[in-house]
């Protein structure tokens, strides 16, 4: 808006006064275009002159003019336009919403404010930003879209959960994921649906809390990324907050359709053996004994008469179906609704696995009482159906499902001639029998809703209260057949129910103060007061020694088995209590000046620490807009920022002395365990807040008419009272306690973003954005050790790969430095036979991402590249599975292992051998879309487009795919970068159309 | 404006309101029990549920890691080879073998905190409110168990009352104040602890136990007490002949050797005469040592782990009751395959038949070679004292037994002690039971011999090693002979966290 002023007041001076006509009067209607409802508050102005009148209440106006004046019509959010007079006494005016300026409006908390206001670092992404294809839930629309934000799926499996790292990791034992706000409500960090933990097969992780809503749904997604913009959530905001906006109805009422149907397959393969080189490598190690010729030579008792892929056998081409229905309409004046409907039938490449999901939503808004009451709503329902295979993170030597398929020998067939699988032993799975004779699934059932209601007591003054509620049931079910053989399983059958219940409730009240100081500057208030409750409760239960193998009877018929015990239940609740308050001055436009301050109370700490401060205060400095600066740049903005956020994301009450009776269990012989009464917490009254102080510099620059825009920042984060379970000092009943370390965690870093618009015609618009962040990681001040990163495997108990220590990264990893082999096959290690620090790190230096957009006439093409670049993974899937040991046992092998020199009785203990460079770069989304604009008055337009995602990935990593980290977490501590026995990543492409009507 | 003030009335209401609406942010605990810890030293805690589970935590002894691993791996009788992609463990076994430990050294750290933790549960059974005197003795006895053996294995004993804080660093007790705590401990808990003769099934505190512990105590105060773990160890006359008063207590509460062919027995539920004190069945069972020597191929179907040194094995006479015992199973029963005692050469299944390695495809016979990498399946003789069948039918593991009383009583008149009869005829009716030879002299070589002979593997041997000063000598693949050895170090972790502590010298 500045800009069009700016501009027309220039030409005033350059202009020659007119002659003066005569004049008279001309009156009108301003109209909306969208809505055909009449607009107040409009501006009709004489150009050339000042003189000039606002629209009424009705949209009407009177203005005296000369006969040949030019009026210009103006208003914020709309396009300006300028109509000639030309004798006329009426003159209504259609006016036509300016799209483009609503684009430049970021959410922030409790609130929003213009982009050219926002004194932080934040990345605002509209639709037309996020990835497309097949999106299960909604970070991963944003995945490399945004500079300083790493979002990482841990699999690829349907509804996985992702790691979300905003400039770079802090924490070391608690969780590390930005707080999530959903059209103002916060969400809680906690999984929603259960784990699965202690069964044979190895634990799984709970599904990704975010599943529940429906990408369709979402208009825009704000990452707040420093202090400034985050301290405002205070105890929370120290992992950045990403604000997630869903539609609202908007102009005429409008029927949306649309229907993806994606398929999928997988990226890559292991490359094994295959039979005869199997049998081959097999027979050299296993020669027939000389003193008994008679013998059958193992290489022919090895060989089973069958030629089977096992990866074949449990992957499939998975097809993914998803329907989205929406209706709604809206305008300024009265309100807006919007429902909408969607189904995403998702499959996984491995078979048997999926996602299946329902959502309905709705969202109003009316105003009432002259305008001043605004009353509105958001409504989520999400039933999501997870159907789980028995893959885990750390299956013992037997392995889970995906490593029995490359360990499972190549010539065994599939079945027996009498039907039953072949299942030669408990250490040798059969993978297909692994995924037929166990059933498992997660129903979860959440509902996510507020409400609010504003009032305007007098213009720029208005209160506004919410309520808000966040519920959720879920239940999994994971049923072993006593068909399979498996150590715990065969013969006598298990099943493991687990629920999950949450409720978390909010009411938040804030006044909001709107005033103009003096000519030039305007002054925002905020003063809020908010409380959250947060409750989590738990029941499982345990079966087994079933008198039936028919899985589907084990689950819906308890009864069938003959032990039965429930392994434990729990019922938690926090509370937080908060006061906050915000000021935003602003002067000129150019000078602007924001301050922040909150005040937490939360149980999760002690009594004497329970209240937290968070502050946080920010300038900005919009020199494009100073007189010396050169008209070159039409945005050229400096920031500072600096503020203290907090992260309470531990689990619930630390602090005291607290026993509860541990899990009862069913053991592998079938007796019954019972759990002793012992410590869950030791007391600690000063646990407190772990805070985060950050600096940030960045710069915000606009060129050629904003053809060229981008901006850079630079920061610098410093954790401190990191969270953590530390060993008592013995004795103590419990061996851990949590403290408050005095150790600091260092993020510092720079972040690049560009956009250009290349070229920019009426036929071809070409558009570049890409976005560049460096980050380095450093633990300081810490005199203590804590081992992670635990690595499974035959012969493997106990190893571990990753060391947090002072002067490192978080996760650094802790290896023998493996230098090649003996003359009798075993490994050497430079230095002796123990792990040292290697100098490398999971955690990428550098992340990017590059998208191209084009458009031609009704074609378009959005090209993605992301990448992340200097981290290393460690391939725990190959420590323990491809080694020459393993073939000499039995087990396939990939081929590379048989062409070294490795001896089979060398034991392979953790060290660099397995460690690889895991940068990659991945063409992650290619989407052509075509649209086709029909002027009836049923239909106005179709779009069709066809997305590819993960098409390829240029990388020096040899496992299936290098964005994988397997939880493999020591007491607590999680890992990074450890790749074992993940699920795989899958290539997919998706046809969609969609409708409006 | 008069609006203006009624909305701005309106909104101090709103905000009062707000204000008035807070809350106290208190938890309020729905799933578990919250203790309060109060200034006058006992806790809420129930000495009943305390104590049991104080008993259950004696299922320390049962694993094959950590004090198990501590006291056997490092001696002369028990290595464990890294057979191929088998039990490599990130090294953590052969480390102790080759005496090449340090202070991150897992099964170090978790040894400590297990026995320390344990020895804290013992303070809070005696702090609860509710506790009666013989629980109190019960639990004083099992305090100085757990003491015991961190006294024994690290040299320093931490030590935090019940109404230490988080941020109190517990005290720190020195070698020879730890004994004379652990002595007092024993010596309070005397008179309520109960006398209990010889049974299968031992599980409570009982004078017998209190005596027998009192015993190893004095036969070992001059390691104990010395200037320096490295030694020299003197042995006092007063102590010898206190050792010998102690074991003669022991005798008196009903205690005696097991006869001819009945060495065994001791490890099933037919034991009659020398068991003192058991771990609970429902707590902790002796599986480990059955799992951890067999081989896959045989029934049950083991982990293939550890075994003897053939020169360790070469000490015993074919006569020896102790060296070969026979299957308790029938032909054809379970487990009929499975001898007591050393398993050596070609094993059986349980009709009887030579079992074929799996992994060769040859005869598995187990070898009385073994190295300590680099191995294969069938290498080393295997140890089976607890046979699986008398593990099904309930057998219990053994913590104190009648044997090593008799032999410390032994001992400690060979060195100086005041008792009768003469030490060498002691040993030799030992050996009289055991169908062995008798002997024709007795000097601390031989005394050294026939405890390995009589108690192998059932976790003393390190403790003997060390006061007959054998434990920094050489022996197969093990060549490092570090004095300072004799003490493990104090885990980097517990050093950390609590100052108090001063790391072990030499590490």
């Amino acid at each position: 808006m500045q800009k069009f002023t700016r501009i027309y007041l220039m030409m005033l001076a350059l202009l020659v006064s007119q002659a003066v006509w005569a004049q008279h009067a001309v009156s009108g209607k301003v109209i909306g275009a969208d809505d055909k409802q009449p607009i107040p508050g409009v501006n009709i102005v004489e150009k050339g002159t000042t003189s000039g009148t606002v629209t009424d209440l009705n949209g009407d106006f009177t203005i005296s003019v000369p006969d040949d004046a030019v009026l210009v019509i103006s208003s914020v959010g709309y396009v300006s336009q300028e109509i000639s007079v030309g004798g006329r006494t009426t003159i209504n005016i259609s006016f036509v919403p300016d799209v483009k300026i609503l684009e430049d409006v970021v959410v922030v908390g409790y609130g929003s404010q213009e982009k050219k206001d926002i004194t932080g670092a934040t990345v605002a992404l509209k639709s037309e930003d996020f990835n497309q294809g097949i999106i299960a839930s909604p970070e991963q629309l944003i995945q490399g879209r945004a500079a300083g934000v790493q979002i990482t799926s841990s699999s690829g499996e349907p509804g996985a959960a992702s790691n979300i790292r905003i400039r770079g990791t802090s924490s070391v034992n608690t969780g590390n994921g930005p707080l999530y706000v959903v059209d103002g409500v916060p969400l809680s960090n906690d999984d929603i649906s259960p784990a699965s933990n202690g069964q044979p097969i190895g634990d799984s992780p709970a599904k990704n809390p975010l599943n529940f809503l429906n990408p369709n749904d979402i208009a825009s997604i704000d990452v707040l990324k420093d202090a400034s913009a985050t301290a405002i959530y205070g105890s929370r905001g120290a992992n950045g907050v990403v604000m997630i906006t869903t539609k609202s109805g908007r102009g005429n009422a409008k029927l949306d359709y649309s229907y993806n149907l994606g398929v999928s397959t997988i990226t890559k393969k292991y490359d094994l053996l295959g039979k005869q080189e199997y049998l081959d490598t097999y027979g050299k190690f296993n020669p027939p004994d000389p003193k008994k010729p008679n013998d059958v030579p193992p290489a022919i008792k090895q060989d089973k008469g069958s030629n089977t892929d096992w990866q074949s056998q449990v992957l499939r081409t998975a097809i993914t179906q998803g329907h989205n229905l929406s209706y709604g309409s809206g305008d300024k004046a009265g309100g807006d609704y919007r429902f909408s409907f969607g189904t995403l039938s998702q499959q996984g490449i491995i078979k048997k696995s999926d996602l299946v999901r329902y959502t309905a939503r709705f969202n109003g808004t009316k105003k009432f009482i002259k305008d001043k009451l605004k009353v509105s709503t958001q409504l989520t329902v999400a039933s999501t159906k997870d159907g789980n295979v028995p893959i885990s993170s750390n299956s013992g030597y037997e392995g889970d499902l995906f490593s029995s398929a490359f360990k499972f020998n190549p010539s065994a067939p599939v079945r027996n001639p009498d039907g039953t699988y072949f299942q030669p032993g408990t250490d040798q799975p059969n993978p297909v029998a692994m995924l037929n004779l166990t059933k498992g699934y997660t129903n979860t059932l959440r509902s996510l809703g507020n409400f609010s209601a504003e009032y305007e007591f007098f213009k720029g003054f208005s209160f506004k209260t919410v309520l808000g509620f966040d519920r959720s049931t879920s239940s999994r079910k994971a049923a072993f057949s006593k068909d399979l053989v498996y150590n715990g399983i065969g013969g006598i059958g298990r099943l493991y129910i687990n629920d999950v219940q949450t409720d978390n409730r909010l009411w938040e009240n804030y006044f909001v103060y709107d005033t103009k100081i003096g000519e030039r500057g305007t002054l925002k208030a905020l003063l809020g007061y908010s409380y959250q409750s947060f409750g989590y409760s738990s029941q499982g239960f345990a079966f087994s020694n079933f008198r039936t193998n028919d899985l589907n009877i084990m689950i819906n018929n308890y009864a069938s088995a003959e032990k039965a015990v429930g392994t434990n239940s729990s019922d938690v609740k926090d509370e937080l209590q908060s006061f906050y308050g915000r000021v935003n001055y602003s002067y000129h436009d150019r000078y602007i000046v924001t301050a922040t301050l909150r005040a937490d109370g939360s149980t999760k700490f002690g009594k004497n620490n329970r209240y937290g401060y968070f502050p946080s205060a920010a300038f900005k400095w919009r020199i494009s807009e100073e007189e010396f600066m050169p008209k070159a740049f039409d945005e050229f903005s400096l920031r500072l920022g600096i503020g203290t956020t907090g992260n309470q994301n531990i689990p619930h009450n630390l602090f005291e002395t607290r026993q509860r009776y541990s899990d009862n269990s069913i053991n592998t012989d079938g007796n019954y365990q019972t759990g002793g009464l012992s410590n869950v917490a030791f007391a600690n009254p000063n646990l407190k807040w772990e805070s985060t102080t950050q600096t940030n510099i960045g710069i915000d620059y606009g060129f050629l008419d904003n053809r060229i825009r981008g901006s850079i920042d630079l920061y610098n984060k410093k954790t401190n009272n990191l969270l953590i379970q530390v060993t008592s000092a013995q004795p103590a009943v419990n061996a851990f306690v949590w403290k408050n370390l005095n150790a600091d965690v260092i993020n510092q870093g720079v972040e690049f973003t560009l956009e250009a618009d290349a070229v920019a015609n009426n036929n071809f618009k070409w558009t570049i954005a890409g976005n560049v962040a460096y980050n380095k990681n450093l633990v300081k001040n810490y005199n203590g050790i804590v081992d992670t990163g635990a690595i499974n495997g035959q012969g493997l108990s106990g190893a571990f790969a990753e060391r947090i220590a002072n002067n490192q990264p978080l996760f650094a990893f802790y290896l023998r430095d493996f230098a090649g082999y003996d003359a009798n096959g075993n490994s050497l290690y430079t230095g002796g036979d123990f792990q040292k620090f290697t100098g490398k790190s999971p955690l990428p230096k550098t992340t990017l991402g590059l998208t191209n957009n084009l458009k031609y006439k009704n074609f378009d093409l959005n090209i993605f590249f992301s990448g992340q670049f200097g981290q290393y993974i460690y391939n725990n899937t190959q420590n323990g599975y491809f080694t020459l040991g393993s073939i000499a046992t039995g087990k396939n092998v990939t081929k590379d292992v048989v062409s070294g020199k490795e001896g089979i009785l060398n034991a392979p203990d953790v060290s660099t051998r397995f460690l690889q460079n895991g940068s990659f770069l991945r063409l992650q989304n290619v989407t052509l879309g075509y649209n086709i604009n029909f002027n009836s008055k049923y239909l106005s337009n179709i779009r069709l487009t066809l997305t590819g995602q993960s098409l390829f990935v240029i990388t020096k990593y040899n496992g299936q795919d290098p964005e994988v980290s397997t939880n493999k977490q020591i007491n607590g501590v999680p890992s990074a970068g450890i790749d074992y026995n993940a699920y795989p990543r899958a290539r997919t492409i998706t046809f969609g159309v969609s409708a409006s009507f | 404006m008069k609006t203006n003030n009624k909305k701005f009335l309106l909104s101090m209401v709103l905000s009062l309101s707000m204000i008035a609406s807070c809350t106290k942010l208190e938890p309020n605990e729905q799933d578990s029990i919250v203790i309060k810890e109060s200034g006058s030293g006992t806790t809420s805690g129930d000495a009943v549920a305390l104590l049991e589970s104080s008993y259950k935590d004696l299922d320390a002894f049962c694993d094959q890691a950590n004090l198990y691993a501590m006291y056997e791996h490092t001696s002369d009788e028990l290595i464990p080879p890294t057979r191929g992609t088998d039990w490599g463990d990130n090294g953590v076994w052969r480390t102790l073998y080759s005496h090449t430990w340090d202070a991150t050294h897992q099964q170090v750290r978790d040894n400590w905190n297990n026995l320390n933790s344990r020895s804290y549960k013992t303070n809070q059974v005696l702090a609860a409110g509710n506790v009666k005197p013989e629980q109190a003795a019960e639990a004083k006895f099992l305090r100085a168990f757990y003491m015991f053996y961190v006294m024994d294995l690290y040299g320093q004993v931490p030590f935090r009352a019940i109404t230490d804080g988080v941020d109190v660093n517990p005290k720190v007790f020195s070698r020879s104040e730890a004994f004379d705590f652990i002595v007092k401990d024993l010596t309070e808990a005397l008179p309520k602890l109960t006398s209990i003769g010889p049974k299968a099934t031992n599980t409570t505190a009982s004078k017998a136990a209190a005596y027998a512990l009192l015993a190893r105590l004095y036969l070992n105060k001059a390691v104990y007490t010395a200037a320096s773990a490295e030694g020299p160890f003197t042995f006092a006359p007063a102590d010898m002949t206190k050792v010998v008063e102690y074991c003669d207590l022991v005798t008196a509460e009903g205690f005696s050797l097991e006869g001819k062919d009945n060495y065994f027995n001791n490890f099933t539920l037919n034991a009659k005469n020398e068991i003192i004190l058991t771990v609970r069945h429902d707590s902790g069972t002796p599986q480990n040592r059955i799992y951890m020597v067999l081989h896959y191929d045989q029934k049950p179907s083991g982990w293939n782990g550890f075994a003897t040194l053939a020169d360790f094995y070469n000490k015993f006479e074919d006569s020896d009751d102790r060296k070969h015992g026979k299957s308790p199973a029938a032909k054809g029963e379970d487990y009929y395959g499975i001898q007591r005692g050393f398993l050596e050469g070609q094993q059986y299944n349980d009709k009887g038949d030579p079992i074929i390695n799996s992994r060769n495809n040859k005869p598995l016979a187990f070898t009385k070679d073994v190295t300590l990498s680099g191995a294969s399946t069938e290498k080393g003789i295997r140890v089976m004292k607890y046979h699986p069948k008398d593990y099904d039918a309930g057998a219990q593991y053994v913590l104190l037994r009648y044997a090593d009383v008799y032999l410390m009583k032994a001992e400690a008149i060979m060195r100086g002690g005041t008792g009768t009869p003469p030490a060498l005829k002691m040993v030799n009716d030992l050996r009289d039971s055991r169908k062995a030879s008798a002997l024709t002299k007795l000097d601390e070589a031989a005394m050294l011999d026939e405890r390995g002979r009589e108690l192998y593997w059932e976790g003393l041997r390190r403790m003997d090693l060390i006061r007959f000063g054998k434990f920094n000598t050489t022996w197969s693949e093990k060549t490092n002979t570090e004095a300072f050895r004799n003490l493990f170090p104090i885990p980097q972790i517990a050093i950390d966290s609590n100052p108090n502590l001063k790391q072990n010298p030499g590490y």
